[in-house]
C-alpha cells in the first residue's frame, strides 16, 4: 500500500485549502476551502490507518465527515442570514467593529 | 444464528461506569426535556424552559459531588475517558458557569424577541461538550467534544439575528473557529499516524525520546489549533469583535466557559501526551503567553467600549493562564504545580469575569450602551452595582484580598518553582503586565466613582432578580476565595490531580 | 516508496494501485486548484465535487470501502448540493474579482504562506520520511480480513468510541435546531432597503473607511 504519496497529497491539499481560506473573499468560497483542509485530514487518517493495519483511522475519518457536514450547514445558515441583512457575503465587508 | 447475530455476540462490550457518566446523562436528559417542552409546550410554556435548564444544571452537580466525596479515579475504554479530580473540578466549573449564564440570560432573552427555547438547547449542548471534554483522554473524544462546544457557540454569537453586528460576530467566530479546528485536526491526524493510537497515554509512550521532525509539526499544529480557542495572540483577532457583537450573556459564556474548555483540552493534551517533549512545547507556549498578555493589556489601555475592554482584558488573562504551561515540562512537580495554578486561576476567572459581564448586562438595561463613558456617575444611582463592579475589576487587576490576587500568586509560584531563567523571566513579564493592566482597571473604577453621569440621568437601575442573584454569587465567590484561598486550593491542590504522562 | 512497503510487512504495492493513485491524485489536485482559482462560485463548487469524488476513489484504493461510500453520499451528495442551493438561492453566483486586494499586500503574503507550507511539508516528507515513529498496532482494532470493513468500523464506534459517537449525535441534532433558527425569516420580516449598487456592501456607518466600498475599489 502507498503511504508517503498519500501523505504528500494530503499535505499539498492542506496547503491549497489554507491558501484558499486566506485569499477568497466570498464566505461560501472560504467554506469550500475549509472542506479541502478536512479532506486532507481524511486522506491522512485513511492512509495511516491502512498503513498501521487499524480500523481506528477510518473510524476517526468517519467522525470528521459528519462534523464537516454540520459545520457547513451552520455556516451556510449564518451566510444566508448575513445576506438577508446586508445583501453581501463578502467577508472583507465585515468591518463594522474596529478597535 | 444469523450472520448479524453472530457478529453482535462476538463484540466485547466495554464495561461502563454509569456513576461516572451520570452528570453528562442528566444534562442530556434535560436537553431532551426542553426540546420536547419547546416543541409541544406552546407559547405560554416558554418561561418554564429557563427554569428547567437552571434546575437541571444544579441537579447535574449532585453526582459530581458524590464522585468527589468518593475520590476514586474512574477510567473507562482503556483510559480514553477518565473521571479524576481534575475532570470533576472542571465539570463542576462548567455547570456553575452554565448556571450563572442561564441566570444572566433569562431576562435578556425573554425580553428581546429572541428564539428562546432554542437558545437554552444550544447552551446545554455546548455545556455537555465541555463536560465530556474534561474527561476525554483521546484525540477523537477531544475533537468531537470541541466541535460540540463550538458549533452551538457560533450560532449563539449570531443570536441577535436582526442586528448586523451580531451576524458579523457569528460569521467571524465561525470562520476562525472552523479554520482552527481544521488546523488542529491536521495536527491530530499526523499525531495518530506517527504514534499509532488516538489515546493520549499511548501517544505519550510513543513520542518519548528524540522527536522526529513530523512529531514537532504535529505538536505545533495541535497547540496552534487550541490557541485559537483560548484566544492567544496572534490568534485572538476574533475575540473583541465576537464579544462586542454577540448578545452579552453569550459573550460571558464564550469568554469564560468556552475559554476554560479550551484550556482544559490544552492542558490535557500537552501534559498527558507530550510531557516528554518540553523542548518543543515550552518555548512555543512561552512566546504565546508573553505575546498574549502584553498585546492584550496594551490594546486594552485604549479601549472606550466596556465589552471590548473586557475582551482584551480576557486576552491578557488568557496569557497569565498560559504562562505556567511554559515551565510545565521541567519535571513532574512543576507540571502538577502548573496544572493546579491554571485550574485555580480558571475558577477565580470564572467568578470575577462572569460578575463583570453581569454588571454590563444590568447597566445596559438602563443606559442601552456599553460605552465606558456611560458608566459615569454610577455611584450616585447604583451604589450596589458600583461596589460589585469595583470588586470584579480590582480582582481582575490582582489587588490583594480579592480572588484575582490569589490566582496571580499561584501562577507566579508555579513559575519560580523550577528555578530556571525560563520561569523567572515569565514571572517578571506577568508582574510587569499586572502593573500595565492596573491602568485600565483603575480607569473603570475612576469613571464609576468620580465622573458625573454623562446625561444627568440618575434614575435607579432596575436589576432583575435572576441577574442580581448571579451577581451575588459571583461577588461572594470573588471575595471569599480572596480572603480564604484554601476554599479553591483544597480542590486544585489535591494529590494526583491529573494523571500526568511522565 | 520502498520504506512504506517495507514497513507494512506483507503489504505490497501493485501496479494497479499506482495507476489509480496517480489518476485520482491528479484529479484531486486539479479539482482543488479549481476551487481556489475559479472566479465563478458555481464552477468552484463543481470543481469541489471533482476533488471530493477523487478522494473517494483514493479511499477505495486504500481499502476503505465504507468510507468511500460515505464520502460520495455525504460530501458530493449533501454538502456540495447544499452549497450550490445557497449559491443559487441567493443569486450570488457572480464572479468575484480576484485581482482586487482589500488589504494591500495580502495576496503576496497568502501566496508566500501557501508556497512555504507546501515546500516545508514536501521537504519534511522527502528528507525525513513518515516512517520514523511507528506504533505497535492495537490488537483490538486491527483490520481483519475475515470481516467486512463496515463491521469493523461499526464495532469500534459502539465500543471504544461510544461516548464520542453519542456526542456527535447530540451535536448533529443541535446543529440542525440552530441552523433552522438561523436560516428562518424573522417573525415580522422587513427587508432592508437595497443599496444602490448590488456589489457594494451595505455600510451602516457613514464614517466607515472605504476600502471595501465597490465604487472606490473601481478607481
Amino acid at each position: 500500500m502507498l503511504l508517503n504519496q498519500f501523505l504528500l497529497l494530503g499535505a499539498v491539499l492542506f496547503c491549497i485549502g489554507v491558501y484558499g481560506v486566506l485569499v477568497r473573499r466570498n464566505g461560501v468560497m472560504v467554506l469550500m476551502s475549509i472542506e479541502l483542509i478536512l479532506n486532507a485530514v481524511n486522506i491522512n487518517l485513511v492512509a495511516f490507518g491502512t498503513h498501521l493495519q487499524q480500523a481506528t483511522g477510518q473510524a476517526f475519518a468517519l467522525f470528521v465527515i459528519p462534523i464537516a457536514a454540520a459545520e457547513v450547514a451552520v455556516g451556510l445558515a449564518i451566510v444566508l442570514m448575513i445576506y438577508r441583512n446586508r445583501r453581501s457575503i463578502d467577508v472583507d465587508s465585515l468591518d463594522e467593529m474596529k478597535g | 444464528m444469523t450472520f448479524a447475530a453472530s457478529m453482535l455476540a462476538s463484540v466485547d462490550h466495554p464495561p461502563i461506569d454509569w456513576h461516572a457518566l451520570a452528570p453528562e446523562l442528566i444534562v442530556l436528559g434535560v436537553l431532551a426535556i426542553i426540546i420536547l417542552v419547546d416543541a409541544f409546550g406552546g407559547e405560554d410554556r416558554k418561561w418554564a424552559i429557563s427554569s428547567i435548564t437552571s434546575i437541571g444544571l444544579l441537579v447535574a452537580i449532585v453526582p459530581v459531588v458524590t464522585m468527589a466525596v468518593d475520590g476514586a479515579v474512574r477510567s473507562m475504554f482503556d483510559a480514553a475517558y477518565v473521571v479524576d479530580n481534575y475532570a470533576l473540578l472542571f465539570k463542576a466549573l462548567f455547570l456553575v458557569a452554565g448556571y450563572i449564564v442561564v441566570l444572566l440570560s433569562t431576562n435578556y432573552i425573554a425580553e428581546g424577541d429572541y428564539w428562546e427555547g432554542e437558545y437554552y438547547q444550544l447552551l446545554l449542548a455546548s455545556i455537555l461538550g465541555m463536560m465530556i471534554m474534561a474527561s476525554a483522554r483521546d484525540l477523537i473524544g477531544i475533537f468531537v467534544a470541541l466541535e460540540t462546544i463550538s458549533i452551538p457557540a457560533y450560532m449563539l454569537a449570531a443570536w441577535r439575528k436582526r442586528e448586523s453586528r451580531s451576524d458579523e460576530a457569528g460569521l467571524k467566530y465561525y470562520l476562525m473557529g472552523v479554520f482552527a479546528s481544521g488546523v488542529l485536526l491536521y495536527g491530530m491526524s499526523l499525531l495518530y499516524g506517527l504514534t499509532g493510537s488516538t489515546r493520549l497515554v499511548d501517544i505519550a509512550a510513543a513520542v518519548s525520546g528524540e522527536a522526529p521532525a513530523l512529531v514537532i509539526v504535529a505538536i505545533v499544529f495541535t497547540i496552534v489549533g487550541f490557541g485559537f480557542k483560548v484566544s492567544a495572540v496572534p490568534f485572538h483577532t476574533w475575540a473583541p469583535d465576537v464579544y462586542e457583537g454577540a448578545p452579552t450573556p453569550v459573550t460571558a459564556f464564550v469568554a469564560v466557559a468556552s475559554k476554560a474548555a479550551g484550556f482544559v483540552a490544552l492542558i490535557t493534551v500537552v501534559l498527558v501526551a507530550f510531557p516528554t517533549q518540553p523542548e518543543i512545547f515550552e518555548p512555543l507556549i512561552w512566546a504565546l503567553a508573553a505575546a498574549t498578555m502584553t498585546v492584550g493589556n496594551v490594546i486594552a489601555l485604549r479601549q472606550t467600549n466596556m465589552v471590548r475592554l473586557l475582551a482584551y482584558s480576557g486576552v491578557a488573562q488568557a496569557g497569565y493562564m498560559l504562562a505556567p504551561l511554559a515551565i510545565a515540562g521541567h519535571s513532574a512537580t512543576s507540571a502538577e504545580l502548573a496544572t493546579s495554578a491554571i485550574a485555580t486561576y480558571l475558577v477565580i476567572y470564572m467568578a470575577m469575569n462572569l460578575g463583570a459581564f453581569g454588571i454590563v448586562i444590568a447597566m445596559a438595561r438602563k443606559t442601552g450602551s456599553a460605552e465606558l463613558s456611560s458608566y459615569g456617575g454610577m455611584l450616585n444611582y447604583a451604589p450596589a452595582l458600583t461596589v460589585a463592579m469595583t470588586i470584579f475589576v480590582f480582582s481582575l487587576a490582582g489587588i490583594p484580598f480579592l480572588a484575582g490576587w490569589y490566582g496571580k500568586l499561584a501562577v507566579v509560584l508555579a513559575l519560580v518553582q523550577p528555578g530556571t531563567w525560563f520561569g523567572y523571566s515569565m514571572a517578571i513579564i506577568v508582574g510587569v503586565n499586572s502593573v500595565i493592566a492596573l491602568g485600565y482597571y483603575a480607569k473603570i473604577a475612576r469613571i464609576m466613582w468620580i465622573d458625573p453621569a454623562p446625561d444627568g440621568d440618575t434614575t435607579r437601575v432596575r436589576v432583575p432578580v435572576s441577574v442580581a442573584s448571579a451577581l451575588v454569587i459571583t461577588a461572594v465567590l470573588t471575595v471569599a476565595i480572596g480572603v480564604y484561598p484554601p476554599l479553591v486550593d483544597q480542590f486544585t491542590g489535591a494529590e494526583s490531580f491529573l494523571t500526568l504522562g511522565f | 516508496m520502498p520504506e512504506a512497503v517495507l514497513l507494512g510487512g506483507e503489504q505490497t504495492t501493485t501496479a494497479v494501485e499506482w495507476v489509480v493513485f496517480i489518476i485520482a491524485a491528479t484529479t484531486t489536485l486539479l479539482g482543488s486548484f479549481g476551487v481556489i482559482m475559479a472566479r465563478n462560485p458555481v464552477h468552484a463548487a463543481l470543481s469541489l465535487v471533482g476533488s471530493l469524488f477523487s478522494v473517494a476513489v483514493l479511499f477505495l484504493n486504500q481499502g476503505a470501502e465504507f468510507l468511500a461510500a460515505v464520502q460520495v453520499i455525504v460530501y458530493t451528495g449533501a454538502i456540495v448540493i447544499l452549497i450550490l442551493f445557497v449559491l443559487m438561492l441567493l443569486g450570488i453566483d457572480t464572479e468575484e474579482d480576484l485581482e482586487d486586494e482589500p488589504l494591500r499586500g495580502q495576496m503576496p503574503v497568502a501566496v508566500g504562506i501557501g508556497v512555504l507550507l507546501t515546500a516545508s511539508v514536501f521537504a519534511l516528507t522527502q528528507l525525513v520520511g513518515f516512517d520514523v515513529v511507528t506504533g505497535t498496532p492495537e490488537v483490538t482494532a486491527a483490520i481483519r480480513d475475515d470481516m467486512p470493513n463496515i463491521n469493523q468500523i461499526g464495532r469500534l464506534l459502539f465500543t471504544d468510541f461510544v461516548v464520542a459517537t453519542q456526542l456527535a449525535g447530540v451535536m448533529l441534532t443541535v446543529a440542525v435546531v440552530g441552523a433552522v433558527v438561523m436560516a428562518r425569516r424573522p417573525r415580522e420580516y422587513q427587508p432592508i432597503p437595497e443599496p444602490e449598487s448590488m456589489d457594494a456592501p451595505l455600510s451602516l456607518d457613514p464614517t466607515d473607511q472605504g476600502a471595501d466600498n465597490g465604487a472606490e475599489v473601481a478607481d
